[in-house]
């Protein structure tokens, strides 16, 4: 495991084939590798007949391959001491591999032959069904995943409206059909990504050359996501109410997106010690003064490739959630008519510092290369995003907030919902 | 994943659903679901009381679902779904209901179950030793061998005051017919007069007949048969007499002549040996 101990010189390199298939890599030299394969082939690309896919698709990553049994993917996988997991979101999805920098050729075979030739057996694929269950039940368990889902399903009319997991009338209905034509529309090399983090650049660009060009094209392109602005109400014996406001926010890259990062750190978004009465938090300091009762109150900011939500998400005891939530809105009102150059200096610190930590771990740095990579073929550097996000100016901030407060709202809420009030009440 | 400038942090665990094909060594146990045959059972009592255990629940942006190979490990909850089959088939009829104390019926269940125990013990004790036996028995001598040791001898062919001898386990077999007068005789002799004295009732079961083995024993020859001074054998090599009963009277002779074992399963037949 030796790793050169002179001067070390951190350098991405970012090639783009001419298939399309992006390949970046940047050689930290930790003794660790990670290995990532981006696909855009989100729950987004989900059509109204294979509903559920992406989530057996995520459970698959470990079935035979024609390369490699199930068993042989584990075993090999653990033998190196190694770990393969997908993530996935609304737009892309993740295939990692990552293991001591010596055997990562052993575990890029398998990462290869999930993402390229898997088999999709049919009684294998039928034993995922028990495992979708537990997986639906585990996010069930939390009111914030089940929230979130609705207020997608409420804001968009396609695409994004889509569940991350599968809906209960497909769990078990999902075939190996299904799974093989997402494959064949969606894993195209064009929406891919080949990322490394502590391999060889060579190397990296040899692997894409040679086994990610099998699927040329674009494949079956998405449909761009319609905004609507719903409501999804799920009332239900819980005394904690969790409710989310939101209304179109902005798409990935733009100068609005990093005006509406600036705006969620002004309002707040989330503790930032352990600690503490969240002074910096202008929801917290708000609601604080509308109600007594514990509450929790976060700024709300998701961006896609071609839309985005932006609002806020705030839990409550059921009675007080009417106050709660007015006094969120009127913050973001507040904000709306201005905001004071110490609060966005104080945000805009904020912001850099969790993007920098998030760049910390590996895990954080390869998702951060993959994203970057899929959206635009190229890489930019935490200085070019720390400058990005300082050319951000008070007005960019306040119309943001604007266009928040004037845009068509979505909601969703769960929990006792007695004293919430309607999308259309706010 | 999430926007490029900003993404859920280390505060909002809640955004990651996740589920496992394979426990990891290294990573936290997060609650999991048990799951009983198609029902998924799930504890979502945790309760969130305070303004501190509320703090950072709420997501700041949309989540991302991670499963993984060596992550968080939940799945070990989900063996429960194994189903115990019935077992009341199988049961006594006092232990059926599950909701009754077993102690009423302990004392006869425990004395039914130890005594056919201990019976199947002894049995077994029994016929273990029967089958070693027969084993180690089988090691000795075989029937025909045996039946070579024995002689079956039909007694009406022989007249009486008629001797005849037979071939018996290499030696010569005296079977003598003697009349009343000669037993009569054999009887009455006084004791003193022998070198080795034995009663005539000693040396036969039936008085008719006198079975002795043929072989003197001074040294070993075979002595003649109605031959002598009194009406027994005469051994001619050193000149032994022998008395109808097959004592010694007169010879150099120190015992009397060796009766086998002998039987008579019926009137007709002895078998010596």
């Amino acid at each position: 495991l030796k790793v050169s101990t002179g001067c070390h010189s951190y350098q991405e390199f970012v090639t783009k084939l001419p298939s399309g298939l992006v390949i970046a890599s940047l050689e930290n030299y930790s003794p660790a590798s990670r290995i990532g394969v981006f696909v855009k082939a989100g729950c987004r690309y989900e059509s109204l007949e294979n509903q559920g896919v992406t989530h057996l698709l995520r459970l698959a990553a470990n079935l035979t391959t024609k390369g490699a049994s199930a068993f042989r993917i584990c075993r090999g996988v653990e033998a190196v001491g190694g770990s393969l997991g997908v993530t996935s979101s609304r737009e892309n999805m993740m295939y990692s591999v990552d293991c001591l920098r010596d055997h990562i050729d052993t575990v890029m075979e398998y990462l290869i032959n999930v993402t390229t030739a898997p088999e999709f057996r049919p009684w294998e694929v039928s034993d995922l069904t028990p495992r979708v269950r537990v997986d639906k039940a585990l996010a069930a368990q939390n009111p914030q995943v089940g929230v979130i889902e609705a207020l997608h399903e409420a804001a968009y009319k396609n695409a994004l409206s889509n569940s991350l997991f599968c809906p209960d009338y497909m769990v078990g209905h999902v075939n190996a059909d299904h799974m093989h034509n997402f494959i064949e529309n969606n894993f195209t090399s064009a929406r891919m990504a080949l990322v490394g983090l502590g391999v060889d650049h060579r190397v990296l660009k040899q692997v894409g050359e040679q086994f990610l060009n099998i699927r040329s094209g674009v494949g079956a392109t998405g449909s761009k996501a319609q905004y609507r602005g719903g409501e999804v109400r799920e009332h239900n014996g819980s005394s904690l109410v969790h409710s989310a406001v939101v209304s179109e926010g902005a798409a990935v890259g733009t100068d609005e997106a990093m005006a509406f990062s600036v705006l969620q750190h002004i309002l707040g978004a989330g503790p930032h010690i352990k600690r503490g009465s969240n002074s910096t938090s202008k929801l917290t300091q708000g609601i604080a003064k509308a109600t007594a009762d514990p509450f929790d109150a976060s700024a709300f900011n998701a961006n896609y490739s071609d839309s985005g939500l932006f609002g806020i998400y705030t839990i409550s005891q059921s009675a007080a959630a009417g106050d709660v939530i007015n006094a969120a809105i009127g913050q973001v009102k507040a904000a709306a008519g201005g905001v004071s150059e110490a609060d966005l200096t104080c945000a805009k610190t904020q912001l850099k510092a969790e993007y920098l930590m998030s760049l910390e771990s590996s895990e954080g740095l390869l998702d951060a290369m993959g994203s970057q990579a899929l959206a635009g073929g190229t890489y930019h550097t935490p200085e070019a995003v720390l400058q990005k996000i300082d050319s951000v100016s008070a007005t960019s901030v306040a119309n943001a907030a604007k266009k928040f407060v004037l845009g068509k709202k979505s909601m969703a809420s769960s929990g006792n919902l007695i004293k919430t009030p309607f999308v259309d009440e706010i | 994943m999430m926007s490029l400038a900003a993404r859920s942090g280390a505060f909002s665990p809640y955004l990651q659903a996740t589920s496992y094909a394979v426990a990891g060594p290294l990573k936290a146990l997060i609650p999991a679901v048990v799951v009983k045959g198609d029902k998924v059972l799930v504890d979502t009592k945790k309760p969130f009381l305070t303004r501190e255990s509320l703090n950072g629940q709420s997501p700041k942006s949309g989540p991302a679902v991670s499963v993984s190979i060596n992550a968080k490990a939940g799945v070990r909850f989900a063996h429960t779904d194994v189903k115990v089959p019935d077992f009341s088939d199988y049961r006594r009829p006092e232990l059926l209901d599950p909701n009754k104390s077993s102690q009423e019926s302990s004392e006869s269940r425990k004395a039914f179950s130890y005594l056919v125990t201990g019976a199947t013990a002894v049995v077994g004790v029994y016929t273990a030793k029967t089958v070693a036996a027969q084993f180690v028995s089988s090691m000795s001598a075989s029937a025909d061998v045996l039946a070579m040791s024995k002689i079956e001898v039909k007694l009406s062919e022989i007249p009486e005051g008629k001797n005849m001898t037979f071939k018996w386990r290499g030696k010569p077999l005296f079977i003598r017919h003697r009349s009343a007068k000669e037993i009569a005789a054999e009887e009455a002799v006084e004791m003193a007069e022998f070198r080795d004295p034995q009663h005539d009732k000693d040396r036969v079961t039936n008085p008719k007949w006198i079975i002795v083995i043929g072989v003197c024993t001074h040294l070993g020859y075979v002595p003649i048969a109605n031959a002598g001074d009194y009406g027994g054998y005469y051994c001619p090599c050193h000149g032994s007499h022998y008395d109808a009963s097959g004592r010694i009277r007169k010879g150099p002779a120190p015992l009397n002549l060796e009766v086998p074992y002998y039987e008579f399963p019926d009137e007709d037949t002895v078998v010596v040996g």
